[in-house]
């Protein structure tokens, strides 16, 4: 019983992770009506971003965490602004995208792979934060690391659904997502808010990759794993829903976790795949999905 | 052959399969209109059929080849099945983590040599000579090629072929007009997939006869994605250029990978950003105005 409540610990922290990628996902395809295949690299930058901060910087976790968020919200702007604007701007509004976008999330995703190589080589890199002793729960004993990370991940989620759901700026965020051309006619300044809400989906996407360097090592290839993952998880919980990214998250998370410790390990990065697969055939709105935008 | 150099001969060969690769996925992609990004993995499960069939079973080449483009086709109606209700991004997810699968399955399954790779797998006999040197192969794998073209051609200039370009254009208008989108978007993949099947065992076979899991992750996919795309989606022979192009510069380059591959990722972006119909778009354009052109002079000189 220990082992499985252990199992399901540990699930749901690396599920928190997988729902903040999700989350980032998520948003910018309600927003732009993209998906972004690019999303795993923006992780893997963020979290070396942290890394560099917190090694040559010598400031703390925390600082370190929301530096970095802020930081690769910028690289996610400038991507936005520089490459992806053109192909979304081209249908007209700034709705197009279909498989011209899918080509070049795939393309810029192995550019900044091979830039962050060229920039940190290819070694994994360690990331050392002294967390201090676990925390002593009847005779389970949980480590800090995963108390971080569900803490951090939960207080991130709420901020963004203050900024969504009682701010102005959360509001145009909103009508962008809802409809572009009336967001327009009612005055909102479509174009920024576009750049704001792929900044915000990048900016999720380093925070979880801050949070997972700790556990795991940080490494240039550790991006596709994650995405595709944090894919199935935006797809299980409904694909533009944004409470559904976490539910899925959760739960593939903890459906990773228990796969790897009671069926096999070796092909613990197939559970999830399957598990999407599984979803996208049977339902593919997803369990919060209101309607599928089928056409993304 | 003109070409001395053995390793040019084997520079060769890779470009027939790779052309093999590219003008399958074009059929799919270009043809169809469905964003599958799991032509890599239907490669490796042709390949691997081949090797199991050939050292397991002890069929020859010419045996083991028909069946794995058999087990392949049939795999890519296993891949197409999820594109008869998910479009664009969810089926290119779909066929993604299909992809991955595979390989994962693969490197983790022990018969199948594991992460190490596939070893041992015997070349193609004529009767009791081995096409064991990569001259003697260039004779199996450019014909076969030459043919994978023409038969792409025959489908693009069939029935079947007007009913890809329907189903591309507008799924709903083509069923619509009597199209049975279902069984034209299984025929698509299918079809691909034998060429993807093809290609693999051809790999497989070829000297020095090995197979490693590590050759169809996503960076070979977006090589083959690079190769389709550059050379213009749906365009026979610009998914030709493209394959010779891109496996050429591939192989020149090959002391510079990590440049090299944040170049092939650039140049994918800025063709889709730039030139969205690539290099046989380009030249497409530039018949079209010469034929225009050449209309115009003669109307101006008969009146």
């Amino acid at each position: 019983m220990d082992y499985f409540i252990d199992l399901v610990i540990i699930g749901l922290s690396i599920g928190m992770v997988y729902a903040l990628v999700a989350l980032g996902i998520s948003l910018i395809f309600s927003g732009l009506d993209i998906v972004h295949f690019a999303h795993g690299e923006i992780y893997m930058i963020g979290a070396f971003i942290g890394l560099m901060l917190f090694r040559h910087l010598g400031i703390g976790y925390v600082p370190t965490l929301l530096l970095a968020v802020v930081l690769t919200g910028i690289v996610g702007v400038l991507i936005e602004r520089l490459f992806y604007r053109r192909l979304t701007r081209a249908g007209g509004g700034y709705t197009v995208a279909g498989m011209g976008m899918i080509i070049a999330g795939f393309g810029m995703s192995i550019v900044l792979q091979n830039v962050a190589y060229l920039i940190w080589g290819p070694k994994a890199l360690p990331f050392p934060v002294p967390y201090g002793r676990p925390v002593e729960i009847g005779n389970l004993a949980l480590p800090m690391s995963y108390v971080w990370i569900i803490a951090t991940a939960l207080i991130l989620m709420f901020v963004l659904n203050l900024l969504l759901k009682k701010t102005m700026i959360g509001l145009a965020i909103r009508a962008v997502a809802h409809n572009k051309d009336i967001a327009y006619l009612s005055g909102v300044n479509v174009p920024l808010m576009i750049s704001l809400i792929f900044g915000i989906g990048c900016a999720l996407g380093a925070a979880a990759g801050v949070l997972i360097g700790p556990i795991n090592y940080v490494q240039v290839l550790m991006g596709i794993s994650v995405l595709i993952k944090a894919f199935a998880a935006a797809v299980v919980g409904g694909f533009g829903s944004l409470p559904g990214a976490v539910l899925g998250g959760l739960l593939v998370g903890v459906i990773e976790s228990l796969g790897a410790g009671y069926v096999s390990g070796t092909y613990k990065d197939t559970y999830a795949f399957v598990l999407l697969i599984f979803v996208l055939m049977v339902k593919p709105s997803g369990i919060l999905g209101v309607e599928a935008k089928v056409k993304a | 052959m003109l070409l001395k150099n053995n390793y040019h001969q084997y520079v060769v060969n890779v470009i027939a399969i790779n052309v093999i690769l590219a003008v399958g996925l074009n059929i799919v992609k270009g043809f169809a209109g469905q964003v599958t990004v799991g032509h890599i993995a239907l490669a490796a499960i042709g390949a691997y059929t081949s090797a199991v069939v050939s050292t397991k079973l002890g069929l020859p080449f010419w045996a083991a080849l028909p069946t794995a483009m058999l087990v392949t086709g049939l795999a890519g109606a296993i891949v197409g099945i999820p594109s008869f209700r998910l479009e664009g991004a969810y089926l290119a997810l779909a066929t993604l983590g299909l992809a991955e699968s595979v390989r994962i399955v693969i490197s983790g399954t022990e018969s199948l040599g594991g992460a190490i790779g596939y070893e041992n797998i015997p070349p193609p006999f004529i009767g009791s000579m081995a096409l064991d040197a990569h001259r003697s192969y260039y004779y199996v794998v450019m014909p076969l090629a030459l043919l994978g073209i023409y038969f792409s051609f025959s489908i693009l200039s069939s029935d079947i072929g007007r009913a890809f370009k329907a189903l591309r254009e507008d799924p709903l208008a083509a069923a619509a007009s009597g199209v049975n989108v279902r069984k034209y978007k299984i025929i698509a993949f299918v079809l691909s997939a034998l060429y993807a099947g093809c290609a693999g065992s051809l790999k497989a076979h070829m000297a020095p006869g090995f197979l490693n899991p590590n050759d169809y992750t996503i960076i070979e996919m977006v090589t083959l994605l690079l190769m389709v795309v550059f050379g213009g989606i749906g365009h026979i022979w610009g998914g030709v250029i493209g394959a010779v192009l891109v496996t050429i510069i591939n192989d020149l380059t090959q002391d510079y990978y990590q440049y090299r591959m944040a170049i092939f990722g650039s140049v994918i972006v800025l063709t889709v950003m730039f030139m969205p119909r690539g290099i046989g778009g380009m030249i497409d354009h530039h018949l079209v105005r010469r034929r225009f052109k050449a209309i115009r002079e003669a109307k101006s000189r008969a009146t």
